[in-house]
């Protein structure tokens, strides 16, 4: 008791002399830990909705899409519990503040199934007393921006418009979100379904299979497609759905936590770098505390509380601010506690171990107070010695002595300077990555800035329209069309577009481009799914026919996790590639695809229906405001690491300082000295944690495409333009804050004796 | 009243590399409560070495210690912390204020390591601080105050507990004459009060204000003599004999 009241005296005095330092720490472990609980959160399934979703909606866990009412015995096959549906669907156009979206219009009974029934988040569900009404599922309806009671217009392919009104809007786990995955999904009374399209032979039947085992829709998934063959338009299974939904989160937690873990090993260098530089620059005072009574581990407990009280003030602040900011974004329920818990636990033990072993080495200063703590005789380094030799100013050759006198703490300050700045390359490696996405979309497959689905116009008609504008520099025709893949059970999308041997420019990035009918180019997600390499033949279904392509290059492909596979419209089937589905148009250089997009609506009369590719930098835009607030990070970390260098620097100097005086160098000479002593270990650190992260960052993008089913290929360093500027900025904002002690030890008067 | 203070063959021996270099050689020295004993020597002697042996800051090679009637050379690192809480107190040649801490607080620590209450701390503070002068400084930093204001802060926290034994390493090496006046005058006060002081000097006008001078040389003594005084006068007398 008597000791924890002296030693919060001497901790309160202490704290209060190193009010900046305290706060940066506090800062550092708040910004790594707030990083790490998002992360966590945003990897956590936890975050995915597709799980309570699920649960909610009593899910079912392979869907089936069908020509006609399937009349095999579903609910016969083995592990399946339940069926649900089969429920009729038709293909329609809402139409929205003169936007045009595609969506599914499902017709449901009155009374919700036991499965897979959509949960009213808004409103109420369909009711024969209102046939006009409808129940929208609510990533569309906040896509489509309309709310309860809002007017609903739909245009069914006779070309017919039908007006309903949104009864509710209702959250389901049959399907990704809009615009993710498309159609959007609106639900109707049956009734309604008959009258907006009487014809059944331009809809599909939707059935949905829930199983006693999850990890059973595999054997089950190839049951339905043996026992529906031709009538099986396309299966999925709740693992798409879950991916789907999980997408954007993904690579946002993988950066996140990368960044965090990366960055906790530097916040735990720079917390062991500044609680040891204090130690060392306390020892008088600590073996004074120890004449006065204070024992070993009495000493060893008093330090690992000051310094680990900051970072655990820092884990505080940051699990509060992490969990309010995914709170905030996510809503409360996706903040697990568990992996929370974990973190602030795991950062906590780091925290400590980093504090531990100087408040240890505190503890075991000798009592007696009056032993100078001298820094090990520096001999003139080889650097130093070679500085004489070329006759660097005498005041670059002591501070080149200076640098690397205590080697431990130079390397420590060097390495620490050099992780941040390491992660600091990689942050703009991703940034370069994102914005070569977004001025060269070719390069990620978007070669084409619009798409033009004929809507009211024949198809021809469509074609000459968009090929008469003077910004479009080509168009290709395209359809997209659903394939089964053999052994696989799921579906996977075929893109057709443009024709073998003008193909359309697709960014190959390994093998080369289809040449003739009959070649084909793939995503990443595809090769891993199907577990086939370039050069390898694949058999698909396609509405019941067989496609069979060999491919020959694998492209970047953004959309659908990679799982894309691209051939020319001549290698399709005729039944499904004439007429085209869609106009890709590639635009010339500079044009305003908006612009462009006004144009063919205006010349088409407002028939064309004209969608604006979508840029996967423009989805990813959040990355960019998660890299700057990384970056402030881990500029604080390496601003933690500066001060105790500089600061330890000026101590082990202050008595040279005097002598350096006394020799006849000047305060100009004397400032110039400690600069340099702290400025070549940042020029080091800062240099290799740069070539570090360029050597890496590239690799690493890549890495994270491949798996993300992207591919490799999108990876790009940091200009080098950029990387210069932020080496320059690092090293330059290193000196000033290096000079501002210096300027001060310069000037000051140093007594000789004191120590 | 027994010994405050007493060795037997007190050894001290730094191990130099492979060279063995004796501080300390054999060293028997008993202090009686309430006398002042001055340690002499040139440098090198071993003065500084035995004293801080006395307070446990140093490790002793060979021979016994016994504080206050306890052994005391056997005890661990802790123990002897836990023992100059109550009683040792220490001056040293540079002061050794805790540098972040303000005047006061220097002096409370002590008390609060000892056990004393907050208010209790404080109370002593005040009065010791009072007695030297200092009430005023008890907010500034150390590093505002003069040597020999200094000085006499690290003899109010020396003093806070009422140690048996007051342990001075060279309390002057680092003052002026003004400030040595200072100092020794408050010494020579508080050993009237009856305070028992060891002190280190290789000053010998500094040494003649003690009842017994000690003179160390190659770590052994060679003169233990009572100073026999020729006038009982105060210190303030003996300094103006200069």
């Amino acid at each position: 008791m008597s000791t924890a009241l002296a030693g919060s005296r001497w901790i309160k005095a202490d704290l209060r002399a190193r009010k900046g330092q305290a706060v940066l720490t506090v800062l550092t472990v708040a910004g790594i830990v707030a990083a790490l609980i998002t992360a966590a959160t945003l990897l956590e399934d936890g975050t995915n909705p597709w799980r309570s979703l699920f649960a909610q909606t009593d899910g079912a866990h392979v869907w089936l899409y069908t020509d006609d009412s399937p009349q095999a015995d579903l609910r016969g096959i083995d592990g399946v519990t339940q069926v649900a549906g089969p429920y009729r669907s038709a293909p329609v156009t809402v139409v929205q503040n003169g936007k045009k979206d595609p969506a599914a219009l499902r017709s449901m009974p009155a009374d919700q199934p036991e499965v897979a029934h959509p949960v009213v988040a808004e409103g109420r569900w369909l009711d024969a007393s209102q046939p006009d009404g409808v129940v929208v599922e609510r990533s569309f309806a906040t896509s489509l921006r309309i709310g309860l009671g809002a007017p609903f217009t739909v245009i069914a392919l006779s070309g017919e418009r039908h007006t309903l009104y949104v009864r509710g809007i209702a959250d389901s786990a049959e399907q990704g979100f809009y615009p993710q995955w498309t159609p959007g999904l609106a639900y109707v009374l049956p009734a309604m379904l008959d009258r907006i399209e009487p014809m059944l032979g331009r809809s599909e039947w939707v059935t949905g299979l829930r199983l006693a085992d999850p990890d059973a829709t595999q054997v089950v998934s190839q049951r339905v497609v043996v026992m529906l063959e031709d009538q099986l338009q396309r299966v999925y299974t709740w693992r798409e759905v879950r991916a789907a939904m999980e997408l954007d989160n993904r690579l946002l937690g993988t950066l996140l936590a990368l960044f965090g873990v990366v960055g906790l090993v530097a916040a735990a260098l720079a917390l062991a770098n500044a609680a040891g530089g204090r130690v060392l620059g306390q020892l008088r005072d600590l073996a004074t505390l120890k004449s006065l009574g204070f024992t070993r581990g009495q000493l060893a407990l008093l330090l690992l509380v000051e310094h680990g009280a900051l970072g655990l003030l820092g884990v505080a602040i940051g699990a509060l601010v992490g969990w309010g900011v995914t709170a905030a974004v996510l809503g409360t329920t996706s903040v697990a506690p568990i992996p929370v818990l974990a973190i602030v636990a795991g950062t906590a033990l780091v925290v400590l171990a980093a504090v531990g072993v100087p408040a240890w080495r505190g503890g075991r200063t000798p009592p007696i107070p009056d032993v100078p703590a001298l820094p090990p005789r520096g001999h003139l380094s080889r650097l130093a010695r070679l500085a004489l030799l070329v006759r660097l100013p005498p005041a670059l050759v002591l501070g080149t002595r200076d640098a690397f006198t205590r080697r431990v703490p130079a390397f420590l300050t060097a390495f620490g300077l050099a992780v941040p700045m390491m992660m600091i390359t990689i942050g703009l490696g991703v940034w370069a990555t994102l914005d070569n996405f977004a001025d060269h979309p070719e390069q990620v497959g978007q070669h084409a800035g619009l798409y033009v689905r004929p809507g009211k116009l024949e198809p021809a008609e469509a074609k000459v329209i968009a090929e008469r504008d003077r910004d479009v520099r080509a168009v290709y025709a395209g359809t997209d069309v659903n394939a089964l893949a053999p052994g696989e059970a799921r579906s996977v999308r075929v893109r057709a577009i443009g024709s073998s041997t003008d193909p359309y420019p697709f960014p190959v990035v390994e093998g080369r481009m289809y040449g003739r009918q009959g070649e084909a180019v793939a995503g990443q997600g595809l090769l891993d799914l199907l577990g086939i390499k370039i050069g390898d033949r694949v058999r698909l279904t396609v509405g019941g026919t067989p496609l069979i392509v060999r491919i020959v290059g694998r492209t970047v492909e953004p959309d659908l996790d990679g799982e894309v596979i691209s051939v020319g419209l001549d290698s399709l089937a005729a039944k499904d590639s004439v007429p085209p589905e869609y106009y890709a148009l590639a635009l010339r250089p500079g044009a305003d695809p908006a612009e462009v997009r006004g144009r063919l609506l205006a010349e088409s009369g407002e028939s064309l229906d004209v969608q604006a590719a979508v840029n996967p930098a423009d989805r990813l835009s959040v990355i960019r405001v998660v890299i700057v607030a990384l970056i402030a990070v881990l500029m604080l970390i390496g601003l933690a690491n500066l001060l105790t260098a500089s600061a330890l620097g000026l101590r082990d100097h202050a008595l040279d300082l005097a002598v350096l005086k006394a020799m006849g160098l000047t305060p100009r000479q004397v400032m110039a000295t400690l600069v340099t002593g702290t400025g070549l270990l940042v020029v080091l650190g800062v240099g290799a944690g740069a070539a570090a992260g360029m050597s890496v960052v590239t690799g690493l993008i890549d890495l994270q495409g491949h798996t993300s089913g992207v591919g490799a290929g999108i990876g790009r360093a940091p200009s080098a333009l950029t990387l210069a500027g932020a080496v320059a900025v690092a090293v330059g904002t290193a000196l000033a804050v290096a000079l501002i002690p210096a300027r001060r030890a310069a000037r000051a008067q140093v007594p000789v004796t004191s120590r | 009243m027994s010994t405050v203070v007493k060795t037997v063959n007190l050894v001290k021996i730094y191990q130099d590399g492979a060279v063995p270099v004796p501080a300390v050689r054999g060293v028997d020295l008993q202090v009686e409560p309430g006398e002042f004993i001055a340690i002499m020597g040139p440098s090198g002697s071993g003065k500084s070495t035995l004293i801080h042996m006395l307070g446990g800051l140093d490790t002793r090679t060979s021979g016994e210690i016994w504080l206050d009637g306890k052994r005391a050379d056997t005890l661990s690192e802790s123990a002897w912390a836990l023992l100059r809480r109550k009683k040792v107190g220490f001056v040293f040649q540079f002061f050794n204020l805790v540098a972040n801490m303000t005047v006061g607080d220097n002096v409370e620590l002590p008390a609060l390591l000892a056990g004393a209450s907050p208010k209790v701390a404080r109370e002593r503070r005040e009065s010791l601080l009072g007695a030297l002068n200092l009430t005023d400084r008890a907010d500034a930093s150390p590093a505002k105050l003069s040597g020999g204001e200094q000085q006499r802060v690290a003899l109010a926290r020396a003093l806070a507990n009422q140690p048996s034994v007051l342990l001075a390493d060279e309390p002057t090496g680092n003052l002026d004459s003004r400030n040595t006046r200072d100092v020794l005058r408050l010494l020579s006060e508080v050993h009237k009060e009856g305070q028992t002081i060891v002190m280190v000097t290789h000053d010998a006008r500094v040494a003649s204000l003690a009842d017994r001078v000690v003179s160390l040389f190659d770590g052994e003594i060679v003169d233990d003599g009572r100073i026999s005084r020729r006038r009982t006068g105060t210190a303030g007398e003996v300094i103006d004999l200069r």
